[in-house]
C-alpha cells in the first residue's frame, strides 16, 4: 500500500525496529555479561586476565554431575510425558465431545503461575498433604506423616510431575489450535474418517494419519516447552531436592552469593546451562528423526488395531488421575488457607477461619499494588510495540522476516537464567536508581512474545478490504488503524492484554534479579514462602496468584460483550 | 426411474445394501424418509440441495452421525445387520470430493495403508498392476500433492476399492474435477463399481452424474 508521509506513518514504520532492539539488545547485552566473566574477566573484582577458572570451579563443585543429571532428566521425561498424554487424549477423544470438555477443564490450569502450580502440587504430596491423608488410617496404617521425601526426593519425580502438570495442558492447547485452523483441521478430520472407513479402529487411525500432519505444527512448542523445562527455576526450587538441587537454582543461588568471586563460577554454570539446553533440543530431533524412520514400514503395514481398546481405557484412566490430581490439589489449597486446627490424618480441617486471608491481604497489600503496576507498563508497552509493528507489516505488503519473527521468540527460547544476571548487571551500571523501570523491561522481554504470538493472527487475518474500502473514502492510515481496526480487532487485543498481563504476574526470575530485592510481587513473595514456616499463608499467596490472571482473563471476556452491546 | 436388465444380473450375488424404514431427524424435524435395496454394482443416486439431509445420510451409513442428528431404521450390509457397529469396523468404503490422500505418505504408501494386512507378500505388485490399469504406472514413489487432481481422484478410488470394502458410498466425488476429466473419472469409478459389484450410493447435485450412474435417482428438498 502507498501511504502518505506522516508522523503516524513514521512512527508505524519505525517500531518494529524499536521492538527489535528493545528484544535483542538486553538479551545479547545480557549474555555479552554472562560470558566475560565466565572467562574471567570481571574488572569489578580486579580481575582482567581471560582463563577458565570458572569453569574449573565449577568442575569441582561436589554434585555438579547429579545437578546437570537432574536437570537433564526431568526436563526430558516430563516432556515425553506430556506429549504422550497429549497425543493418547487427542487419540482417544479425537471424534468424541470429551475433547471440548478435557480442554475446558485443563484451560484454565494454563494461565496458573509456575510458582502457584508447585505450591498446589507441593501441598498434595508433602507428607502431611491430601494424598497421604485421604489413604491414612484406613489404606495406610499411617497415625502420624509417614517419613518420606516428597516434595522434596533427590531423584526429581516430584518436579517431573510438576513439570508434566504444568507443560500437558499447553501441548494439548497448541494442539487443538492447530486443529481449529479451518482447512488444516478439516482436511484432518476427513482423513481420519477415511482411516475409520477403511477399517482403521480410531486409535490406530490418529496415530497412523492425524499426527504426522499434526506433528510439524507441534514441534516448535515442544522445543520450547523442553527448553523451558531444563532450565526453569521455580517448580525445582519448589518442588526439588536442596542437595544437589538443578543446575538452574545452584547458578541462581551462586549468583545470589554475598561471596562475589561465586559470580565466575554462576557464569560459567549459565554457560553450562545453555549447553545443556542446546543439547537437549538436539536429543529431541534426533530422537524423533530415529522414530520417525523406525515407524514408516508400520504406517504403510496394512496393521489397523493395536490393542486400541486396552490403550483407551488406560487414557481414561490417566486422564482421570491427571483432573484428580489438579482437582485435588486445588481443592488442599483452599482448605489450607481457610484451616483452623487440622489434625492428621483428617481429611478437613476441624475449624474454618478467615484469618489467615484478613492478615496475608494486609501484608500482600504493597507487593499486590507493585504487582499490578509492573503488570500493567508490561503489558501496555508490548501492546502497543505489538500493534504497530504489526500495521507496518501492512503498510509494506510483506510480513516481518524470519530472522525478527525469531527473534521475538528469543527471550523464551534462551534460558533466562543465563541472560537474565549479565542483563541486571548491565542495567545496574546504566541506571543503579531505577529499579522499577528495570523491572518493567525485564518483565517486557517475556510478554512482548506471548503478546505478539497471540495478536499477530488475528491481525493478520482481517479482511484488508476494509482498509481499502477506507482509504478509497479518504481516511488516513491513522484513522483508518484507529477507528477501523482497532474496534473490529477488540476481542483480540483484551485478549492479548490479559495474557500479558498473566505473564506479568507469573515472573519470578525477572522480578527477583532486575527488582534486586527491593520491589516484591505476589509471585516472589509466594515462592519465598513457600519453603517457609506456615503454609496456611502460602496457600493464601498461591491463590492470589491464581487468582488474579482469572480474574484478567474473566475481564478480557465480559468487557468486550458489555462494550459491544452498549454499542448496540 | 431407469431400469436396466444389469440389475437383476446383479441381484443374483448376495451382494446387497439394505436401508430399512430409516428416518433421519435434525432435532424434532424429519430430513428424509428411506426404505431401499440396492443391489451389488447398482448405483443409488441421491440429489438435493444442500441442507436436504445427503451428506447426513452417508454420515448415519458410515456411523458418524454429527451431534443434533438422529436416526431410526437399520442398515443390513449383505443381510448382515450393521446398525450399531462402529465406523471403522463396518466395511463400507468413502470416496470424497477431495481425495484426501496421505500427505506424510507416498502414492504407493497410501495404497497399502488400505490393503488388508494380511496381503504382505504379493502387496507391491498388486499396487504396480492396480496403478497401471488405471494409467498411473510407475507413480508408486511419488508423493501424492505433485499429482494432477484427476491422478490423485484414481489414487484415491484405489486405495478405497484395494481395502476391500463390502459397499461404497460417494459423497460429490467428481465436482473439484473439470468436465473432460470428469466424464472420464466417472466413467472409471462407475465400472470399477459394477466390475466389483459393490453396491454404491452417489450424492451429488449433479445431473449428469445422476444420468451417468445408470440407477434409481432420489430427489430430497430442502426442508427449510
Amino acid at each position: 500500500m502507498i501511504t502518505a508521509k506522516s508522523g503516524f506513518n513514521t512512527l508505524v514504520r519505525s517500531s518494529p525496529y524499536l521492538m527489535m532492539a528493545l528484544l535483542v539488545l538486553p538479551v545479547m547485552g545480557g549474555l555479552i555479561a554472562v560470558v566475560l566473566p565466565a572467562l574471567g574477566w570481571f574488572p569489578v573484582l580486579g580481575y582482567t586476565q581471560f582463563n577458565l577458572n570458572g569453569f574449573v570451579d565449577l568442575w569441582q563443585t561436589p554434585g555438579i554431575g547429579d545437578m546437570a543429571l537432574l536437570s537433564v532428566s526431568t526436563s526430558f521425561i516430563s516432556t515425553i510425558l506430556a506429549f504422550v498424554i497429549t497425543m493418547l487424549i487427542l487419540g482417544s477423544y479425537f471424534t468424541s465431545p470429551w475433547l471440548a470438555y478435557i480442554q475446558r477443564l485443563l484451560g484454565p490450569i494454563l494461565v496458573i503461575p509456575h510458582a502457584a502450580a508447585a505450591i498446589a502440587i507441593g501441598f498434595l504430596i508433602t507428607p502431611s498433604g491430601m494424598f497421604s491423608r485421604l489413604m491414612s488410617p484406613w489404606f495406610s496404617g499411617w497415625d502420624s506423616p509417614p517419613d518420606w521425601l516428597f516434595p522434596h526426593d533427590a531423584m526429581g519425580l516430584s518436579i517431573i510431575l510438576g513439570l508434566t502438570l504444568k507443560e500437558l495442558p499447553f501441548l494439548l492447547l497448541m494442539a487443538l489450535g492447530v486443529l481449529a485452523q479451518p482447512e488444516l483441521g478439516h482436511t484432518l478430520r476427513a482423513q481420519h474418517r477415511v482411516a475409520l472407513s477403511l477399517g482403521y479402529c480410531p486409535m490406530t487411525a490418529f496415530f497412523k494419519v492425524v499426527l504426522p500432519s499434526l506433528y510439524p505444527f507441534l514441534r516448535l512448542p515442544i522445543l520450547a516447552v523442553l527448553a523451558y523445562a531444563s532450565a526453569s527455576v521455580e517448580i525445582p526450587l519448589i518442588l526439588g531436592p536442596n542437595s544437589p538441587p538443578t543446575l538452574a537454582v545452584a547458578i541462581m543461588q551462586w549468583f545470589h552469593d554475598v561471596d562475589l568471586n561465586l559470580r565466575i563460577k554462576a557464569s560459567a554454570g549459565a554457560i553450562v546451562q545453555i549447553t545443556l539446553t542446546l543439547l537437549l533440543l538436539l536429543g529431541w530431533w534426533l530422537t524423533e528423526k530415529l522414530i520417525n524412520t523406525l515407524s514408516q514400514s508400520m504406517l504403510v503395514n496394512g496393521k489397523r488395531e493395536y490393542a486400541g481398546a486396552i490403550m483407551q481405557n488406560m487414557t481414561h484412566v490417566i486422564t482421570l488421575v491427571m483432573l484428580t490430581v489438579i482437582g485435588l490439589a486445588l481443592l488442599g489449597m483452599v482448605l489450607w488457607s481457610f484451616a483452623g486446627f487440622w489434625a492428621y490424618p483428617d481429611v478437613l480441617p476441624h475449624t474454618f477461619v478467615t484469618q489467615h486471608w484478613q492478615s496475608a491481604l494486609q501484608q500482600m497489600r504493597t507487593p499486590l499494588l507493585d504487582t499490578v503496576l509492573i503488570g500493567v507498563s508490561a503489558t501496555g508497552l508490548a501492546i502497543v510495540l505489538t500493534l504497530l509493528t504489526l500495521e507496518s507489516e501492512q503498510h509494506t505488503s510483506k510480513a516481518i522476516s524470519r530472522l525478527t519473527s525469531v527473534i521475538i521468540y528469543l527471550p523464551l527460547l534462551i534460558p533466562s537464567i543465563a541472560f537474565l544476571f549479565g542483563l541486571v548487571w548491565l542495567l545496574e551500571q546504566m541506571n543503579s536508581h531505577h529499579t522499577f523501570i528495570n523491572v518493567v523491561l525485564a518483565h517486557l522481554l517475556f510478554v512482548l512474545p506471548y503478546v505478539f504470538l497471540s495478536l499477530a493472527s488475528s491481525y493478520r487475518r482481517l479482511d484488508p478490504r476494509f482498509s481499502y474500502v477506507a482509504a478509497s473514502l479518504g481516511a488516513s492510515q491513522a484513522k483508518i488503524f484507529w477507528q477501523i481496526k482497532l474496534p473490529m480487532l477488540l476481542v483480540p487485543i483484551f485478549i492479548a492484554v490479559a495474557l500479558g498481563l498473566a505473564i506479568s504476574f507469573s515472573q519470578y526470575l525477572p522480578t527477583l534479579l532486575a527488582g534486586g530485592g527491593r520491589i516484591n510481587t505476589i509471585t516472589t513473595e509466594a515462592v519465598t514462602l513457600a519453603n517457609g514456616a506456615s503454609r496456611r499463608t502460602s496457600a493464601v499467596y498461591a491463590l492470589v496468584q491464581m487468582l488474579l490472571p482469572a480474574l484478567v482473563f474473566l475481564l478480557a471476556w465480559a468487557l468486550p460483550k458489555m462494550l459491544l452491546t452498549h454499542r448496540e | 426411474m431407469q431400469k436396466h436388465e444389469r440389475t437383476s444380473a446383479a441381484m443374483a450375488n448376495t451382494s446387497s445394501l439394505v436401508i430399512e424404514q430409516l428416518t433421519l431427524k435434525r432435532q424434532q424435524q424429519v430430513l428424509l424418509s428411506l426404505n431401499e435395496t440396492i443391489a451389488g454394482g447398482d448405483i443409488l443416486t441421491v440429489m438435493g440441495p444442500s441442507g436436504s439431509g445427503k451428506s447426513t445420510l452417508l454420515n448415519w451409513l458410515t456411523g458418524m452421525l454429527p451431534k443434533g442428528f438422529s436416526a431410526s431404521g437399520d442398515i443390513y450390509l449383505n443381510e448382515k445387520k450393521i446398525t450399531d457397529i462402529a465406523s471403522h469396523q463396518r466395511q463400507i468404503g468413502l470416496l470424497y470430493q477431495d481425495p484426501l490422500l496421505f500427505p506424510h505418505l507416498t502414492v504407493a504408501g497410501n495404497i497399502s495403508f488400505a490393503m488388508p494386512a494380511e496381503a504382505k507378500a504379493q502387496r507391491k505388485a498388486t499396487i504396480s498392476q492396480a496403478l497401471s490399469q488405471v494409467g498411473l504406472a510407475g507413480l508408486e514413489q511419488r508423493c501424492p500433492q505433485s499429482l494432477s487432481g484427476g491422478q490423485q481422484a484414481r489414487v484415491a478410488l484405489l486405495r478405497v476399492l484395494l481395502s476391500q470394502p463390502k459397499a461404497i458410498l460417494l459423497d460429490e466425488p467428481f465436482s473439484k474435477l473439470d468436465s473432460q476429466l470428469r466424464q472420464e473419472t466417472r466413467q472409471l469409478v462407475f465400472e470399477q463399481i459394477r466390475q466389483h459389484k459393490l453396491p454404491a450410493i452417489m450424492v451429488t447435485h449433479d445431473q449428469s452424474d445422476a444420468d451417468a450412474a445408470q440407477g434409481k435417482i432420489i430427489s430430497l428438498f430442502s426442508v427449510d
